[in-house]
């Protein structure tokens, strides 16, 4: 039982040091990579990269370089303002007329992060008076779940509003709506321009759109292809209204929803995953660009208004493994624990193994050394077994591990 | 032929590097009480911690009523009574609680004497230990001791911090209740003319070494020193085979041995050592024991 | 035994109890006074959109409930090695250890069910189980902790030799802040399960170092 309290103790304390000397080394040793911004000239057709990295850079996909303000002028939709102050804007690109208003109308901005996806979400939500007749939107007094049924649940009172409960749950039942909702999407926020109520995924990947028009339940339900499931979606607020939502699939596609006549619209590029990479869209009058940054690549599509390919990027650089700090991290580690990742919002036991066998080295260091404290303690190496086998397989956590509880046990 | 309470074999133990000591062997037979002796250091706390098993020596065992003390057995431990050097016990309760504490875990408990020496504390109900005196405290120990009635006593420095009659309570207490009940008891102290008035057997350690391991009155008998006067201030017979110490101011001289006075005389007067005024000098046991392990 | 336990840590018991509850109780009066202030459904959102606590001010009561009852029990036993009196008991060793950490177990149990009670029926009262369900999952690896630290401190107390106390104090140190890492809440869904199945498995930490002090290790 003494024993069996040992090796507990020296697992604990393995899980410890695996999470803390690795975390001690990437505090002192690791070097921020940052991925190149980049954006599309409508000008001339071609990628343009912004770098940060030691020292600002300015270049094109063929890596001409460019002074800030060439930079700029190739960018006349990003760098609107500037290029007014410099009277260096010009009147028509690609045959059409530059209206300010009709660029600010079609520029757009979306992000989405693998740790906003794998995180906790809620499952309350307020449903606005989208038309309220104000100007702004107001948060309700309620809020509201989609379980066996829907519920509204007032937030003074924190009692069930049962008659608006029961009024949109028949609603959303007579539509064909199956309880309970997988996923319940929108813009919880007063701070967009109306609101366009959720989208709401229900337990058999079927999806609605739900509003709340003059204290009434709005229902629709949206017809998606057979068997299409999305990963997630994501509601914007966008100046041209063209549509609800991007959607992405579980087959790494991204759609668009339009508004009012409910169209999915697939754009058209591939491999866009935003579980694991971080996915910006930015639209501007010409182009939509579609951005995919993961670990060690950056991939950017550009699409034409009609949602089709006309242009793509692909760069990547060296992973942490394969920079000198990671190598030599290859051959201190067996593995690498650690309780947060930058990909999620979650807390768990996030194991990293090392992909090469470089830290076997140090294991069979760490047991010959072991050998002579063994030695040199006078005892019997037949019963310090066990903690060899713990030194080959974790290497420097059990070898500090075995020792910080000594293996002392008497007849 | 009683059997052996306690039977330590080839007992050797270090400190380090540092040699406690080698090859010790003890026996104490079952009724007998035995003292055990010895200088600062010479190893007698290792002893108890080893006997009450909270010390693995290097090598070599002891037993106690035929277990090793290393895994001695519930059965066994509640045969045992165990006094801390310094009557260490839970301070922060009262006697109270204290007897309830350990009441509950002896199946032969009687606390008919351990009220009986409370009665004679002067102290409230609910007074801690902590607060007590030295002398109170170890009554409180004692009381626990006998309450337990324990067939084994084993008691380390049962004489620290107490003054002479708490001392004398103690001594006297213990070996009536010893020789009245047939028990058996092991014991150090650094008051050597207490031990005399308590113990059948006695064990003199010194650095090392055990200098002696026999029958309390047997040792007094046969151990002797002799005390003269000599011409010759630099005789020096501390090598001799019959001298065990040998102490020597200016020209007085003091002669430890197991020999006979006369043996002594004659060895003087064959070697042609001159000496005046020579006397055997009646010893008591602390007069003995730092006859044998010397002063300092 | 039950009884020696007891008369150590009585008073940090039932002082520990009540100081707790107020603890518990002390961030419902915030919440009071928040809904007073602002209405309610925006304070709803703000927990359930913005990421605010209510109850961030008890990440630390039970970790230090559970230190103050750890040193209050096995503190006493090491002072003058009065631990030899126990040991010398006619019961088996690690037994009595066993005995000692059930008791500080138990009283933790306790202690923490009457907090983790008064939390949930006061979280109910203003809140849906939206809300307080994700606020218990986050409120329990701050009471894991608390086990893990009595178990640790246990541990360490006990241990006779000052090189290993402090080998064992740094082992703490890499592990009891796995359950205070900052996060969302509801984020540590995931991982209380394994991290209660690590906290009762070291709950017999005590044993390794009793031993020790058992073997004379100096």
């Amino acid at each position: 039982m003494v024993k069996l309290s040992r090796y507990f103790l020296v697992i604990i304390a393995i899980i410890g040091f695996g999470i803390a000397l690795p975390k001690l080394y990437w505090v002192a040793f690791s070097h921020p990579i940052r991925a190149p911004f980049i954006q599309y000239s409508c000008v001339d057709h071609d990628f343009m990269l912004l770098r940060s990295q030691d020292g600002v850079s300015r270049t094109n996909s063929e890596g001409t370089t460019f002074t800030r303000e060439e930079y700029e002028n190739k960018l006349p939709l990003m760098y609107t303002r500037q290029l007014l102050m410099n009277n260096t804007m010009p009147d028509t690109i690609d045959g059409v007329e530059m209206d300010m208003h009709e660029i600010s109308a079609n520029r757009s901005t979306f992000r989405v992060r693998p740790r906003e996806i794998d995180a906790p979400q809620p499952t309350l939500f307020p449903l606005f008076e989208s038309q309220s007749g104000r100007a702004n939107l107001e948060m309700p007094s309620d809020f509201f779940r989609i379980i066996w049924r829907m519920e509204f649940i007032d937030a003074e009172s924190n009692k069930i509003d049962e008659e608006k409960s029961r009024m949109f749950s028949a609603v959303l039942y007579k539509r064909g709506f199956k309880f309970p909702a997988k996923s319940i999407n929108g813009l919880p926020t007063t701070r967009k321009s109306c609101d366009e109520g959720y989208l709401i995924v229900d337990s058999e990947d079927q999806l609605f759109h739900l509003k709340m028009i003059k204290g009434e339940p709005f229902v629709k339900k949206v017809e998606i292809p057979d068997g299409l499931k999305f990963r997630w979606i994501s509601c914007v607020d966008f100046k041209d209204k063209f549509y609800y939502a991007y959607l992405f699939s579980t087959d790494n596609e991204v759609y668009v929803l339009t508004q009012y006549d409910y169209m999915l619209v697939k754009l058209d590029v591939e491999n866009i995953n935003p579980e694991e990479n971080e996915i910006r869209i930015y639209g501007d009058l010409f182009n939509y660009n579609i951005i995919s940054t993961g670990e060690g690549e950056i991939t950017s599509q550009v699409l034409n208004k009609d949602y089709k390919k006309v242009d793509e990027y692909k760069e990547s650089w060296p992973v942490r493994d394969e920079r000198s700090e990671g190598k030599v991290a290859q051959f201190i580690f067996p593995a690498q624990l650690k309780m947060r990742d930058s990909n999620s919002s979650f807390v768990r036991f996030f194991f990293e193994a090392n992909k090469s066998f470089n830290w076997i080295i140090l294991s069979l260091l760490l047991m010959l050394v072991q050998f002579f404290i063994i030695r040199k303690r006078k005892e019997n190496i037949k019963n310090q077994l066990v903690d060899f086998a713990i030194i080959a397989a974790t290497g420097i956590f059990g070898f500090i591990a075995v020792n910080f509880f000594p293996n002392k046990f008497f007849k | 032929m009683s059997n052996n309470a306690i039977e330590c074999n080839n007992l050797t133990h270090y400190y380090g590097k540092k040699l406690v000591y080698e090859n010790l062997n003890i026996h104490v037979k079952e009724g007998s009480i035995l003292g055990l002796l010895g200088k600062n250091g010479a190893g007698k706390t290792t002893t108890i911690n080893i006997l009450n098993g909270f010390l693995q020596p290097r090598s070599g065992e002891c037993l106690i009523y035929g277990e090793n003390t290393q895994h001695l057995t519930p059965k066994n431990k509640s045969r045992i009574g165990f006094l801390i050097e310094g009557h260490v016990q839970y301070a922060f309760m009262n006697i109270h609680q204290i007897e309830k504490f350990y009441s509950g875990f002896y199946e032969k408990w009687d606390n008919e004497p351990y009220w009986e020496l409370m009665s004679k504390l002067k102290v409230t109900p609910t007074q801690k230990i902590s607060t007590m005196s030295c002398g109170q405290r170890s009554q409180v120990a004692l009381g626990l001791i006998l309450a337990q009635d324990p067939d084994l006593l084993i008691l380390d420095d049962f004489s620290m911090g107490l003054d002479p009659g708490y001392r004398r309570l103690f001594i006297d207490y213990l070996r009536e209740y010893a020789k009245s009940k047939n028990k058996t008891i092991f014991t150090t102290s650094h008051i050597i003319q207490d031990m005399e008035r308590l113990i059948d057997d006695v064990l003199i350690m010194d650095y090392n070494r055990v200098l002696t391991q026999r029958n309390v009155h047997e040792f007094m008998r046969e151990f002797k020193q002799i005390a003269l006067e000599v011409e010759n201030h630099s005789i020096d017979l501390s090598d001799e085979d019959f001298v065990a110490n040998f102490e020597k101011v200016n020209n007085k001289v003091e002669i430890y041995t197991y020999e006979s006075a006369s043996f002594v005389k004659n060895f003087l007067e064959k070697n042609g050592i001159v000496h005046h005024n020579f006397r055997e000098v009646e010893m008591g046991l602390e007069d003995a024991f730092i006859g044998l392990t010397g002063k300092y | 035994m039950v009884y020696k336990e007891w008369i150590k840590t009585r008073w940090f018991v039932i002082l520990y109890a009540v100081l707790g509850l107020s603890f518990i109780a002390y961030p419902f009066l915030n919440v009071q006074r928040d809904f007073k202030f602002s209405d309610a459904n925006n304070y709803w959102y703000t927990i359930m959109f913005m990421g605010v606590s209510y109850f961030g001010s008890l990440k630390f009561v039970p970790v230090l409930g559970a230190l103050a009852i750890s040193v209050a029990q096995y503190f006493p036993e090491t002072v003058s090695k009065r631990i030899k009196l126990t040991f010398h008991l006619p019961i088996n060793e690690n037994r009595v250890l066993l005995m000692m950490m059930l008791y500080g177990s138990i009283c933790l149990v306790t202690c923490y069910i009457i907090q983790l009670a008064v939390f949930l029926g006061l979280s109910c009262i203003y809140f849906p189980s939206d809300i307080v369900m994700p606020a218990m999952t986050s409120v329990t690896p701050w009471f894991l902790a608390g086990f893990a630290a009595y178990y640790l401190a246990a541990l360490i107390v006990l241990e006779p030799v000052w090189k290993y106390r402090m080998a064992y104090l740094l082992v703490t140190g890499t592990f009891v802040p796995l359950f205070f890492q900052s996060a969302s809440t509801g984020a540590y869904e995931p991982v209380n399960l394994a991290l209660a199945f690590l906290v009762i498995i070291i709950s017999i930490s005590l044993l390794f170092s009793g031993y020790r002090f058992r073997k004379g290790e100096m």
